[in-house]
């Protein structure tokens, strides 16, 4: 067991727009932590801060003890944070086995990756099937299960999902969540950023509110269901 | 039809040698998005250090096999312009990441006339055109009036298997897939545990090793060279790499090859006219560029979908 996920008093600026102020927030293991609020509100930009994407300008993010707010993405992938990056963000040219080959990039051992990819393709049985073909010529649907599986390959210990449903149709948001879950049970936290806040809601265990680049309302789901303010802003 | 066979060996030897300095400047544009405008002067360079390797060895080690001599001839070339080709991204191309491509542009173009005059001007009698020594065999089979270069022929399977062996690392083994998944989106390759800093590095040490062989045949096929050969072979790499579509392999070496077919069939069309051949050559480059602006193989409009 490692220990969670601390983003304490975090700011982040593009140049002199500051995008989030003072944002605290902690993403424990074995639970679904989410994180809401309306476009522009920052929550990619805070993903982007944590995985070492967009270096903050104040605060620390403090991962299993080890400082990794000044780290660059690949040396936060290899502590073992993946992330399911908003809008897919697949490798187009590149076929769907090596798509999921890319995830599990920093594995050395050739069995765990092979087994890794047994257990992908078990869960997206259209993958098998169609893991000769480029990834960019795919379906939204089926690009989205190659970045969730991609995501999958490296057995990471804190997982960031930043609106895996996005523009997908009601099924298979309802394979993902399936997923999600299904992802929690390796012992793995789970940060996940999503639109569809009652079926985020459902799933989580704790919450936070993000409004114009500051925490409004944080609380476990069934607070953040009953807080006034969520209701008005997604139950209307 | 021997003149014909002898047109063929000359521009396939050419569309090596372009072929080579291509591929340079579209793994560098894949990767980056740059164009490398001192590429062409990484090639002449690698001539020259060619050249002052083997004027080393003549005059520490004379009676060295000539086997050797070519080895250490190209293993200086490569060496010294691969880590010119990572010094080149490290000190001018990365700290410009944030810029207007057209300051990248510049400050390549601006680092290129340096080399260019460094070479001139610190090369003993750099200004004038120097010997290259023929460090292969000279032998030679005659066919009728076709006159088959063993040079040639070794210059040539040299230049065919460094293309094979790029291509390899590129497609086959996981540094190269890093490469292309950098190329395709260098922050979700990053967020998969790429070293993106590492990847810029090795794509312009390979690159320009591939342009250090270029530079080597350049001076054993044409047993001179120039302080100023860059220019040349820069611009007629730059070409090929934009005929073929920027950021494809493939489309750059069809395009080195298609560069050398059309001054050698400028030459055969019309031989009263052979000072215009790359006249002919850049102006149908053109006519091409407007009618297939993403070049033959189209890499950046499906780039992202």
């Amino acid at each position: 067991m490692f220990q969670p996920l601390r983003i304490e008093h975090l700011s982040v600026a593009y140049g002199n727009a500051r995008v989030l102020h003072d944002v605290s927030m902690e993403i424990p293991p074995r639970r679904i932590t989410c994180l809401l609020g309306a476009n522009g509100a920052g929550k990619t930009t805070l993903i982007r801060a944590v995985v070492g994407l967009t270096p903050p300008r104040e605060g620390s993010i403090t991962f299993d003890g080890i400082e990794i707010s000044k780290l660059p993405p690949h040396r936060t992938a290899a502590l073992g944070i993946a992330c399911i990056p908003e809008g897919r963000r697949i490798f187009p040219k590149m076929s769907v086995q090596e798509n999921l080959l890319m995830g599990a990039y920093l594995e050395r051992s050739k069995s765990k990756v092979r087994a890794s990819l047994e257990k992908v393709y078990n869960l997206f049985p259209r993958l098998a099937e169609r893991r000769e073909q480029a990834a960019g010529t795919m379906s939204g649907g089926e690009q989205a299960m190659v970045s969730i599986g991609r995501g999958l390959m490296h057995e990471p210990r804190l997982m960031i999902v930043d609106e895996p449903s996005l523009g997908l149709s009601p099924a298979l948001v309802n394979d993902n969540f399936r997923i999600i879950r299904a992802v929690l049970e390796a012992g793995t936290a789970v940060f996940l950023v999503e639109q569809n806040v009652r079926q985020t809601l459902a799933v989580s265990s704790y919450g936070y509110v993000l409004a114009q680049g500051r925490v409004t309302a944080c609380g476990t789901a069934d607070e953040l269901k009953n807080d006034p303010q969520v209701q008005k802003a997604y139950f209307g | 039809m021997e003149l014909f066979l002898q047109f063929c060996i000359n521009g396939l030897m050419l569309g090596m040698m372009y072929a080579l300095v291509a591929v340079g400047f579209t793994l560098f544009f894949g990767v980056l998005d740059v164009i490398v405008f001192s590429h062409g002067d990484t090639v002449m360079l690698a001539s020259f250090t060619g050249l002052g390797m083997y004027r080393l060895l003549e005059f520490f080690h004379p009676g060295l096999g000539a086997g050797w001599v070519v080895f250490w001839v190209l293993a200086a070339a490569v060496a010294v312009v691969a880590v010119l080709g990572m010094l080149t991204a490290r000190f001018i191309i990365m700290p410009l990441r944030g810029a207007p491509a057209l300051n990248t542009l510049l400050a390549t173009m601006m680092f290129g006339t340096a080399l260019r005059e460094a070479v001139r001007l610190f090369f003993p009698d750099g200004s004038n055109p120097k010997p290259f020594p023929r460090l292969l065999p000279d032998w030679s089979a005659q066919f009728g009036t076709l006159n088959l270069r063993f040079d040639n022929l070794v210059l040539f399977l040299t230049g065919a298997l460094i293309i094979v062996l790029v291509h390899l690392l590129i497609t086959r083994t996981k540094l190269g897939m890093a490469v292309r998944a950098s190329a395709q989106d260098a922050e979700a390759a990053q967020l998969m545990g790429v070293n993106f800093r590492l990847i810029v590095l090795v794509t312009f040490a390979l690159g320009s090793a591939a342009a250090a062989f270029a530079g080597v045949m350049n001076g054993l096929y044409y047993n001179e060279i120039n302080f100023n050969l860059g220019l040349m072979l820069g611009a007629i790499g730059f070409s090929a790499a934009v005929i073929g579509g920027l950021g494809n392999i493939y489309g750059a070496i069809c395009g080195g090859f298609i560069f050398a077919f059309l001054q050698t069939a400028g030459v055969a069309a019309m031989p009263f006219a052979s000072a215009y051949k790359d006249v002919f050559a850049f102006g149908v480059v053109i006519v091409m560029m407007a009618l297939r602006p993403t070049g033959l193989i189209a890499e950046q409009s499906s780039r992202r979908v």
